[in-house]
């Protein structure tokens, strides 16, 4: 009963805070041009777009302003998790097997004006992954580290069902969530003063700097800030093999509204948002760009 | 002493820095473990099995099997040194994590290889009678994404298919690029493998569909014994396979003989019983017990011994109904030893028939002649001694039939048996159990038989050489003496046309008898039309059988020749056309007769002209009963002795008796027999009228049918078209007798008529009767017509007259 009332009390917050939302541009990106991309990733000023190329993976950079792609990396899977520092430069992460099939993971910084790549952390086998910060980005790795900066800023990271929260160089570990499997795309909103983050089987959240939570959002993976208010994600269904839907969700971020920006059957997923753009793609891997007004 | 201590201490510090060198050097693989779906929900792949009903969380479910093998993996790679990470540890709804979080998790932590778990499943239902394990990576099927994930897989492959205590369909490890193998999904691929960037696998372990592997399935141990197989793989890819010392015991335990019955879809020695129950023990050489297991009641069989040190040792088993067994095996390091048992039941007393049909004697009726011999034992029997051993005289030839695990035998004889006969079986006392044990004594049953052995065909349409209306929905009909059995009947009639392709029927439009019918029959409706002037044959199989089994004695078959009816009659008239209710009366026996009815109507199933008159009726009895129809107004046109007389009929195959009746001034009504109805469809039937008076001359007063005598046509319904006659002597006659006349004669524009009276219309007609224009005036527009003879009709007041007319352009 309990449930109930809740459950009835929260579509009536949803429907009572009802936004208009109308897509005002909405455009294929490099048709034509690229072959299938994925998981792009914009940055800061929403001009420039990372995104994994082909079947492998590589890693491509996107100048929006000037229609240029520069490929970075053709190593296989460098496109899947790269991002941008806070200078603009690109972060991502290489990996090579040793003659045990071990897997050594390397940290990368491509240099945008010099159109060079520098080894940033000497490849070690294990988890190594960025963490971005206000002011810059670090790689962990099981025995070595690298930040960009001495003081990243405001920071948040996952380890398993830990969140990791740094603010002002003082870091604090939280599990907000109960979650089995861990948490997932973690990112600090544009303000630096709220988290999401996605806990495996239980959905997408948003906390304050103290692991607090503020919100929860439902069952949207890779979740983004699209401002500070507002965040995207995917709405994905599966089979256990394949998926049977996927969409492009806004959601608010104090969890008392969605709406659904494509429709299930589009096939839209792994979005990324920035300066008031979200660029999403597709199943097979065609990219598109989108912006909106929101009447709050 | 303080320098051995010394020393002691120094050869210490080597060592431990040697180890430490050794794990430096050997860093820890690590292996990420997706178990497939999680939940009990309806994408988590539910197989129905006895005794489990449907959403049976103890019954089969994928998401179950995939997370015991998931532990077992986890539990055997942690204790040989590897990382884990595992994407579940718990079957909930909420353990359905979606693709992307499934690849994220992997991707983030830090594995150096992703197994994801499954089982297959055909989804051919009944028919499924495959089960194989298959390997699945990210590309085409020989040109993979990543070249590592290829080798992972073709690392695990021989470890999976090295499983014994199952039944393959084949005999290798199936390895598929995802791509390639579901092809309808082009390059999206299976969703854990999409974006995973590290060496990825998805494995179909075996068909959970395929009932005797779902058995299995939900045996715990089972799954870890595949868990350890993926272990093994791991141990392959990362070349540490002689790093562990351990092994594992496991196999099936089944009756040696003993076939299940609870469950279709069986391979091999699948076919026999699993021994619920059965307790196995590991005994080592000096026959120390130092393990036991007991199998579970889910009809599966499955034991194992785990973490076994390698050696030679004694397995044994053993359960209260079976003879123990043991056999020797040895264990070998990061190995699994395969040890299946065949158990033999033990039957302590001689086989006997506790039951038996038929049963008979001297004072009781016969049996039908077709009545199956079932004998049912006190043990499952040797179904070859018990074969061998059964005689029947007069010897007949027949089927062995085994049911209930080989408790009971039913011999079916191939045809009928002998009218009227004393049959005798003897089954030997050689006849043995499973166990191979006789039987003490002869066992002797005798019979008498009915004097009826197949059912007799009454009637068919067509019967051989009948000429059957091409039009489309032409019936087919078999008729005999006894009730037939409908189920599937349709499927013993063979319909081919003059090429021997098939004919198709109607499947919609199936009549077969019912219960209380006084005969079998199964009406047939031909889909297509049929083309005019070919042949074609019927063939009915021999297996057409009545309700009590009894079938034909032989096949049918029936040759026939599809004509269009309308084009039959030559250089005819039509005298009546029945194209008016109106103009018939119909007359029932001036006696009452309960239940007799009949009624006329118009149909609009005709050839000529609008419509055609039908005639419905019923018939109380089988006594020869007769409904008149007849015309109020005579149809102009006379008959003599010397014309034929022709009628278009659509039958309905009643057998009663269609008569014609004429009539003049002088010599009154004159009967005259035209045909039996037969057949089904139209048909042109005709009769020479020899028996009128020479010299006088009749007019057509109308027709009557007849009931038959026999049990068919009690009931039906014909339609009769133009009635004709043959011979165009009239056609002047009545031209000549009348003051109407046609010009011109040729014409080729108009034919035109004059009367001394009022013309009320004029038809024209080709010599099959057919009307061809009509008008309601005193001339027909013959411009268009094709050149050739016709007849012009001439309705006047209170009479018709018909005329000669020639047509030429």
């Amino acid at each position: 009963m309990k449930h109930l009332l809740l459950s009835i009390l929260g579509c009536c917050a949803l429907l009572a805070s009802a936004q208009q939302v109308d897509v005002v541009k909405h455009q294929r990106l490099l048709q034509g041009v690229e072959g299938p991309a994925y998981y792009p990733v914009l940055d800061q000023t929403g001009t420039k777009l990372l995104f994994a190329s082909g079947a492998e993976y590589g890693l491509k950079l996107y100048d929006m302003s000037n229609d240029v792609v520069t490929r970075i990396s053709n190593e296989r899977c460098a496109g899947i998790d790269a991002g941008f520092d806070s200078d603009g430069n690109v972060i991502f992460i290489g990996q090579s097997i040793n003659e045990n099939n071990l897997i050594y993971r390397t940290g990368y910084r491509y240099d945008v004006k010099r159109a060079a790549t520098d080894v940033v952390l000497e490849a070690q086998h294990g988890a190594v992954n960025r963490e971005m910060g206000s002011r810059g980005v670090a790689i962990h790795g099981p025995r070595k580290s690298y930040a960009s900066a001495q003081n990243i800023g405001t920071a948040v990271n996952v380890q398993g069902s830990n969140l990791i929260i740094t603010v002002n160089g003082k870091q604090r570990s939280c599990s907000p969530v109960e979650s089995y499997a861990g948490y997932l795309w973690p990112s600090l909103s544009p303000d630096g003063t709220k988290v999401l983050f996605y806990a495996a089987g239980a959905g997408a959240f948003v906390t304050d700097l103290n692991g607090k939570v503020l919100a929860r959002l439902g069952n949207y993976e890779m979740p983004c800030w699209y401002n500070n208010d507002y965040v995207v994600a995917q709405n994905a269904t599966d089979d256990g093999h394949q998926f049977t839907s996927s969409q492009i969700m806004l959601l608010k971020a104090d969890g008392s509204f969605r709406h659904e920006l494509t429709k299930p059957t589009s096939m839209s997923m792994q979005p990324t948002s920035a300066a008031g753009k979200i660029v999403y793609t597709s199943i097979d891997g065609l990219l598109y760009l989108m912006e909106i007004s929101i009447n709050d | 002493m303080k320098k051995n201590i010394l020393f002691f201490a120094f050869m210490l510090l080597v060592a431990v820095f040697a180890v430490n060198n050794k794990v430096m050097a050997q860093e820890q693989p690590h292996v990420y473990i997706n178990p497939g779906h999680g939940g009990h929900d309806s994408d988590d792949r539910n197989v129905v099995i006895p005794p489990f009903v449907q959403g049976d969380t103890m019954g089969f479910w994928e998401s179950n099997s995939n997370l015991w093998k998931g532990f077992a993996l986890k539990e055997v790679l942690t204790k040989k040194g590897y990382k884990t990470s595992i994407s579940r540890i718990s079957n909930t709804t909420a353990d359905d994590l979606p693709l992307s979080t499934i690849v994220y998790l992997s991707n983030h932590s830090g594995a150096d290889v992703f197994y994801s778990i499954h089982s297959n499943a055909s989804g051919y239902g009944d028919a499924t009678y495959i089960n194989f394990p298959m390997g699945f990576y990210r590309g085409y099927t020989g040109q993979p994404v990543n070249p590592e994930s290829a080798r992972l897989v073709d690392a695990l492959g021989p470890y999976i298919i090295e499983n014994k205590s199952t039944v393959w369909s084949r005999q290798d490890y199936a390895i598929y690029g995802d791509w390639t193998f579901h092809s309808e999904w082009g390059t999206q691929g299976f969703g854990v493998l999409r974006g995973n960037n590290i060496p990825s696998m998805l494995d179909e372990g075996s068909f959970h569909d395929y009932y005797p592997e779902a058995y299995r399935l939900i045996n715990h141990e089972y799954c870890w014994v595949e868990g350890w197989s993926f272990s093994q793989g791991a141990d392959a890819y990362f070349g540490r396979l002689d790093m562990y010392d351990l092994g594992l015991v496991t196999g099936t335990i089944r009756d040696d003989r003993v076939e299940r019955t609870d469950i279709t879809r069986m391979l091999g020695a699948d076919k026999r019983v699993p021994v619920d129950g059965a307790v196995a023990k590991l005994l080592d050489a000096e026959g120390n017990v130092l393990d036991t297991y007991t199998c579970d009641n889910v009809r599966n069989g499955i034991y194992l011994f785990k973490y076994v040190e390698p050696g030679f040792y004694t397995v044994e088993v053993s359960h209260p109904k079976y003879f123990t067994k043991t056999a020797e095996v040895e264990v070998k390091a990061n190995a699994k030893t395969y040890q299946n048992f065949d158990l033999k039941r033990v039957r302590d007393t001689p086989p006997e028939v506790v039951e038996y049909s038929p049963v008979w004697g001297e004072d009781d009726a016969p049996v039908l002649c077709n009545t199956p011999i079932v004998l049912q034992f006190n043990w499952d029997m040797d179904t070859e001694s018990v074969e061998d051993a059964f005689e029947l005289e007069p010897a007949v030839q027949g089927a062995f039939k085994w049911e209930d695990a080989n408790y009971r035998l039913i011999f079916t004889p191939d045809d009928a048996y002998d009218i009227d006969t004393d049959y005798k079986l003897t089954l030997k006392k050689t006849a043995m159990h499973g166990g191979g044990t006789p039987m003490e004594e002869d066992f002797i049953l005798n019979f008498r038989t009915q004097s009826r052995n197949h059912i007799t065909k009454l009637a068919m349409f067509p019967e051989e050489g009948d000429k059957v209306h091409c039009k489309a929905g032409a019936y087919v009909e078999f008729r005999c003496d006894s009730l037939l059995a409908a189920k599937d009947l349709y499927t013993l009639f063979h319909i081919y046309d003059k090429d021997g392709n098939d004919v198709d029927i109607n499947k919609r439009n199936i009549r077969n008898n019912k219960k209380g019918d006084d005969y079998g029959y199964i009406r047939l409706s031909l889909l297509k039309a049929l083309n005019p002037d070919e042949p074609y044959k019927i063939v009915v199989d021999k297996e057409v059988s009545d309700t009590a089994g009894l079938h034909l004695a032989e096949p049918i078959t029936v040759n026939f020749t599809a004509v269009d009816a309308a084009t039959m009659a030559t250089q005819s008239l039509a005298i009546e056309e029945f194209e008016k209710v109106d103009d018939f009366t119909l007359t029932l026996p001036e006696s009452d007769v309960d239940g007799l009815t009949g009624n006329l109507s118009l149909s609009a199933e005709k050839l000529f002209g609008n419509k055609s008159l039908q005639l419905s009726y019923t018939f109380p009895d089988d006594a020869e009963n007769e409904i008149k129809v007849s015309m109020k107004m005579p149809p102009a046109g006379t008959f003599n002795s010397t014309d034929k007389v022709g009628l278009y009929v659509m039958g309905d195959m009643s057998f009663n008796k269609l008569n014609l009746y004429f009539t003049s001034p002088n010599r009154g009504v004159v009967k005259v027999p035209l045909t039996d109805v037969s057949f089904h469809g139209w048909r042109y039937v005709d009769a020479l009228l020899d028996v009128l008076d020479d010299g006088e001359t009749y007019v057509f007063a109308g027709l009557s049918l007849e009931k038959n005598g026999t049990v068919m046509g009690r009931n039906g319904a014909i339609c009769l078209d133009n009635l004709v006659k043959e011979s165009a002597v009239g056609v002047d006659d009545v031209s000549t007798r009348s003051n109407v006349k046609v010009m011109p004669n040729p014409a080729s524009d108009y034919v035109v008529a004059t009367a001394d009276g009022y013309i009320m219309g004029v038809e024209l007609l080709n010599a099959a009767g057919q009307v061809l224009v009509r008008n309601a005036a005193n001339y027909v527009n013959v411009g268009d017509i094709p050149a050739g003879a016709y007849f012009m009709r001439v309705y006047t007041g209170g009479s018709v007259t018909t005329h000669k007319v020639i047509v030429a352009h």
